[in-house]
């Protein structure tokens, strides 16, 4: 076990690289943090909750950008990866990265603000299963099912797309279903109002919005915080 | 030689087949490697660009960025690319000037110079919005089409046929209820007295935007087609469905993208080197022959932060001093606040007077950013508002614009996050003879007499 000191500037370290978006220098980090035996839920609760706060932040000040947000994304993912794989058995469960499958709607092409939500909760811990665009409403429902998602994030730009929020959350009502997810809808025209009236578990009036619902929804500040039971 | 469009479709089956994400990340480096090449600066100091020079050098950018980068077809993943050659011939063979509308109604929309005196086409109405019953939009319609400004409108939608059933795009409920409320539209543009004014609609889908043309009842030759890229500098064949059926029946094609300040053009700087590229692609790909050159903000809804007037602002200004093309800005149509209120005619002001300096037209409409599913959210008086500054600030030269619009900036910027709703027409008109409140007549009264002490020209 490496002295204090020695796990502090690790971890530092690890922040940087991710805030750089070096995802090679956070990969080697990470596997010192292993290698000098720092329990990795320290990690995952800590310093990457900090580095997605301080991207968070950054983006809504508009000093960072969307490509930073895949970057700094990609290099968080990786780390998740190596930390995971470093757990011991057992202990998966309980630190696991609650899952979203996150798409725009049926018949609608808009993809910049769904890109940033993904984004933005993928630095936030969360794993992203980002469907694209112009999505069928069955589609969401099987992904969810084969991807066992925590949260189902439904963006529609359009008046006449709206619809096929409701209608996801009536498939899931019809099949039995609708405990098993968080359903979570956003999008230019959509309104907290609508999110109640369709009864969606939770409403994103931008993407900064759409990433604390998502956290409150898993029941903790944080997707990789363990949820007691969560959704 | 200027590639055909069924050169561009066989480009679009045969380019580099490339990643999404690997194309927004690149054009993300390639924004940033131009703005130092072409040493482009954003100073929040100075929102329009009243010398022109930076203009020049973000052109330069965004006919390297375009060339570099091409259009990526997110159907079928691959990269359409065009040459050099092949875009100066596709410019060269671009209009300058196009009419639109019918006999007494129509216009000649034309290349704008930067501080043009040529009259900008107006293309109002509360664009894209939900209405609640048909006798409400053709009321609103035609109040919208009596003022001599205005010289189209954009459509909106009923959400319930007959009242009842609920419209969803890409449902044979799309196509029905989008070609029903052309109709009312055409209706409402007769009964005031003006049969032959430009009608515009653009529905989610190609196939309910094909089937609103109509020469009788629906949009016309005389019309055009919304042909819509995808942000940021894609394609999808729905919308090349659009211009295949605009081509083919003789319709003039308006090309739509915004760059996204926030997204994968990151800075405003970046901002405005892909708005200058796309509208090159609406030229290429889309074969637009008129065009809108937009901006959004990933962060805030409303598209006349001071950020996004320097972005279009300047991005129209670079085309219109080194093209002979039409360009459309309609920076002001979707201002923050709501209707009724002074903010709304701030903000829709300050984006129509940069347009319309510049070296634009407008005719995206006008309304409120964000509507919901609120029915009736907005009156004829925007339109007149949108009519009237575009019409005044024709002619008027750059300094004079700048600090009228860093006047409207102080009135507003402040508010943009928290921007006042406003009220629907119900409550801001007498529905008897569809005019406009004393109270709202009076706000705006005070709004044109305070504009027109800052110089803006209205008539």
């Amino acid at each position: 076990m490496s002295t204090n000191h020695e796990q502090e500037r690790l971890l530092a370290e690890l922040k940087t690289a991710i805030l750089e978006y070096a995802e090679g220098q956070a990969e080697a980090t990470t596997r010192q943090i292993i290698a000098a035996g720092i329990d990795p839920l320290r990690v995952m609760n800590r310093t990457i909750a900090e580095a997605a706060r301080e991207l968070g932040d950054k983006f809504e000040s508009g000093e960072i950008f969307l490509p930073h947000l895949v970057m700094a994304g990609d290099a968080m993912a990786r780390v998740s990866e190596l930390l995971e794989s470093a757990l011991e058995p057992g202990s998966e469960q309980r630190t696991g990265g609650k899952t979203v499958v996150i798409g725009t709607v049926q018949s609608d092409i808009h993809s910049i603000g769904k890109d940033i939500v993904a984004m933005l909760l993928k630095a936030n811990g969360f794993k992203i299963v980002d469907l694209g665009v112009d999505v069928p409403s069955e589609q969401f429902v099987r992904q969810a099912k084969a991807e066992s998602a925590d949260i189902i994030a439904l963006s529609s730009l359009l008046t006449t797309t709206m619809p096929f929020q409701r209608e996801i959350i009536e498939i899931l009502e019809q099949l039995g279903e609708r405990d098993k997810y968080k359903v979570l809808i956003g999008g230019g025209p959509v309104t907290g109002g609508y999110a109640d009236e369709i009864g969606s578990d939770g409403y994103g009036r931008d993407a900064v919005e759409a990433v604390e619902t998502a956290k409150r929804l898993c029941g903790g500040s944080d997707a990789s915080e363990p949820s007691g039971g969560g959704p | 030689m200027n590639p055909s469009f069924h050169e561009i479709l066989l480009r679009s089956k045969q380019g580099p087949l490339v990643e999404e994400k690997e194309f927004d990340m690149s054009l993300f480096r390639k924004t940033q490697e131009l703005q130092k090449k072409y040493e482009i600066r954003y100073d929040p100091q100075r929102p329009l660009d009243l010398e022109g020079a930076a203009a020049d050098r973000i052109y330069q950018a965004g006919v390297d960025l375009y060339l570099s980068q091409g259009t990526y077809c997110s159907t079928t993943h691959r990269v359409i690319r065009v040459s050099e050659d092949e875009l100066s011939a596709a410019l060269a063979d671009c209009p300058e000037a196009i009419e639109l509308g019918q006999g007494e109604d129509r216009v000649r929309m034309v290349h704008r110079d930067v501080e043009g005196v040529q009259e900008p086409v107006v293309v109002a109405g509360i664009q894209t919005a939900p209405f609640s019953d048909e006798r409400m939009m053709a009321t609103i319609y035609e109040g919208c089409a009596r003022d001599a400004c205005v010289d189209g409108i954009w459509g909106g939608i009923l959400l319930k046929i007959e009242g009842e059933y609920e419209v969803v795009a890409g449902t044979p409920s799309e196509i029905y209820q989008y070609r029903k409320t052309v109709e009312i539209l055409r209706r409402a543009v007769a009964a005031a007295g003006r049969p032959g004014m430009i009608t515009i609609n653009n529905a989610p889908t190609c196939s309910a935007t094909i089937a609103m043309f109509d020469e009788q009842t629906g949009l016309r030759r005389s019309d055009y087609m919304e042909s819509t890229g995808m942000s940021e500098m894609k394609v999808a064949y729905d919308d090349l469905n659009r211009s295949a059926f605009a081509l083919a029946h003789g319709v003039p094609i308006h090309g739509t993208h915004s760059s996204v300040i926030g997204g994968f053009s990151g800075n405003p700087e970046g901002a405005a080197i892909t708005a200058v590229a796309a509208s090159l692609g609406l030229v290429c790909v889309h074969k637009a022959v008129c065009f809108r050159c937009g901006t959004v903000d990933a962060r805030i809804k409303s598209r006349v932060t001071r950020k996004q007037l320097w972005v279009a602002g300047t991005a129209i200004q670079a085309l219109s001093r080194n093209t002979r093309l039409i360009v459309d800005g309609t920076i002001g149509d979707h201002p923050a606040a709501g209707p009724g209120t002074k903010q709304y005619l701030y903000e829709s002001a300050a984006g129509h007077i940069v347009s319309t300096v510049m070296g634009a037209h407008s005719t995206e409409g006008t309304r409120k950013f964000v509507v919901g599913s609120t029915c009736n959210y907005g009156t004829p008086l925007e339109s007149r508002w949108m009519g009237e500054v575009c019409k005044a600030a024709a002619g008027m030269d750059r300094p004079t614009a700048d600090r009228i619009v860093r006047y409207l900036l102080d009135k507003y910027e402040v508010h943009l996050s928290d921007a006042p709703e406003g009220e629907t027409y119900e409550a801001l008109y007498d529905q008897k003879t569809n005019t406009p409140l004393p109270r709202y007549r009076k706000l705006y009264e005070e709004v044109r007499e305070e504009l027109k002490g800052q110089g803006l020209p209205l008539s």
